[in-house]
């Protein structure tokens, strides 16, 4: 229905053609940007260097933060030290501080992939460190008593139980990243997604525009169902206590 | 510390006991230590020259930045002239997208044709990188106030919605059979039973679209803007003043913050029953 008020709406020409590309003028556009590129890249390389940057920052802040928010978790001395700093991060806005990066590795991969970094890396602790937190000690003293080592309580107790809380933190801390490399394309790059939608704006290609928004949704549905469906394998206990 | 203490009698060993209690669990020495040694590494790889002063400023010249920023202010505006505008941009797109948001959610939740209409927008808009939208919304409305205000108002919009219609199917089934067969009718079930249950859920809500609004918000300045503290944060960037930078950045997060506590202060005001 949305789709048949949005051809009306361009058919009527209320809006000018020029604002509000229809339908067939989208398509044409992914067709035509699928056959020959958009100003010599092609669609494939710009979704793929966005995904990229989107992938490696948020996987470094995965390896990283989830080790590290497990620790915080089971050692009361290591939350007190670093726990403040993850709490003062977690509220700023990621983009506020790409000027910084920019300033300090330059306008190149490094500076992008560094700000996804440190827009995943403080979700993922917390959620790391909750998770642990959240487990019942009922059951961890229930191992102890039955002779667990503190590594097998922390491998078949605490570990397991905190899982479900981590997809959770992962799960948001992607959709953060992916808006944030949207962002961060927009302000410097010469490639991906948010570089194409930035440059048709330039050039006044709104149907191009519209292409990049809905693949841009479309890839962000995909990649919070692929998070969703590895928890659903992953952690088949949860909701089961 | 704890282990020298003397055996406790009367009100006031009762209190040294507890502050007795907070010592010997001892985790405020951890933080203590931790953000002197940080402290600390920042003086000293400042001041020994290590790293140079563009790249992390100095305490003194941190402290120098913001004097002069609150004396003379940015670029011909005093520094709470820039908060004014973010701080309005804010409140208008969350406000107007909260608003609506919460009544469409509401509806969703309560008839199920109206969700069945509704939620494909709403689900199609919520995970879309929001800056995305930003360039058509610039072609369509010009580079003014309104452009940032329909972003920040499709930012809250599909966020306050998910959160009311869920708010409303959390209801318990129990609570509105039991308040039916009291005798209510469908508008006193609505408002006396599914909008206070369903309270508590919005106010999450509400503090999660304020979060992502805030920093869109920041992100629409520096990509579009001439005014905000987000805009004086990249303005100051390309010039090389990180001093600005710094003390801008550290600005922007204890405004969040605030942003943050103003709704929970809300919340616990007006849900004074949750968890009851």
């Amino acid at each position: 229905m949305g789709f048949l008020a949005w051809q009306l709406l361009h058919a009527s020409a209320i809006v000018s053609p020029e604002l509000l590309p229809g339908p067939a003028d989208v398509f044409n556009a992914f067709v035509e940007i699928v056959h020959t590129g958009y100003r010599g890249t092609t669609l494939g390389q710009n979704i793929l260097s966005t995904l990229g940057r989107c992938a490696s920052g948020f996987l470094l802040a995965c390896i990283t933060g989830i080790p590290l928010g497990l620790w915080m978790g089971m050692s009361r001395p290591i939350a007190a030290a670093v726990d403040y700093i993850v709490q003062f991060m977690r509220p700023l806005p990621p983009l506020s501080y790409l000027i910084l990066l920019i300033l300090w590795f330059g306008t190149g991969n490094t500076s992008k992939i560094g700000l996804l970094y440190l827009t995943a890396f403080p979700i993922i602790v917390s959620s790391a460190m909750a998770g642990v937190r959240s487990v019942k000690t009922q059951k961890v003293q229930a191992a102890f008593t039955l002779g667990a080592s503190h590594w097998q309580v922390f491998r078949y107790v605490v570990f397991p139980s905190a899982l479900p809380t981590i997809f959770t933190g992962t799960r948001i801390a992607l959709a953060a990243a992916f808006s944030t490399v949207v962002a961060a394309e927009l302000m410097a790059a010469t490639d991906g997604l948010g570089w194409m939608i930035v440059s048709a704006s330039q050039f006044l290609r709104n149907d191009v525009i519209i292409l990049g928004i809905i693949i841009l949704g479309v890839l962000g549905l995909s990649l919070n169902r692929l998070v969703l469906a590895l928890e659903q394998a992953t952690v088949h206990w949860r909701g089961v206590e | 510390m704890s282990e020298a203490l003397p055996k406790p009698q009367g009100a006031v060993p009762v209190l040294r006991r507890a502050a007795a209690r907070i010592l010997s669990r001892g985790e405020w020495r951890f933080t203590l230590l931790s953000v002197a040694l940080l402290v600390a590494a920042w003086v000293a790889v400042t001041s020994s020259g290590l790293v140079r002063d563009l790249f992390l400023p100095g305490p003194a010249l941190l402290w120098s930045g913001l004097v002069d920023l609150v004396e003379n202010g940015y670029k011909s505006r005093p520094l709470w002239m820039h908060f004014a505008f973010s701080i309005e941009r804010v409140l208008l797109g969350f406000g107007t997208g909260a608003v609506v948001g919460i009544v469409l959610g509401l509806a969703m939740g309560y008839y199920r044709k109206v969700d069945a209409i509704c939620s494909p927008y709403v689900e199609f808009l919520r995970p879309l990188p929001q800056l995305a939208y930003l360039l058509l919304l610039i072609v369509w409305f010009g580079i003014g106030e309104t452009p940032k205000i329909v972003l920040l108002f499709l930012t809250a919009f599909p966020v306050a919605a998910v959160a009311a219609r869920d708010g409303v199917r959390n209801t318990s089934q129990l609570r509105i059979k039991a308040a039916r067969s009291l005798g209510a009718n469908e508008f006193q079930i609505f408002r006396y039973v599914i909008f206070p249950s369903a309270l508590s859920d919005i106010f999450t809500g509400a503090r999660l679209a304020i979060g992502i609004v805030y920093a869109t918000l920041i992100a629409a300045e520096i990509i579009a803007g001439s005014t905000g503290i987000g805009w004086m944060v990249f303005d100051a960037g390309r010039y090389l003043r990180s001093d600005y930078v710094f003390v801008g950045i550290g600005l922007i997060g204890l405004t969040g913050l605030a942003l943050d506590r103003l709704i929970l202060a809300i919340e616990k005001r007006t849900i004074h029953w949750a968890g009851k």
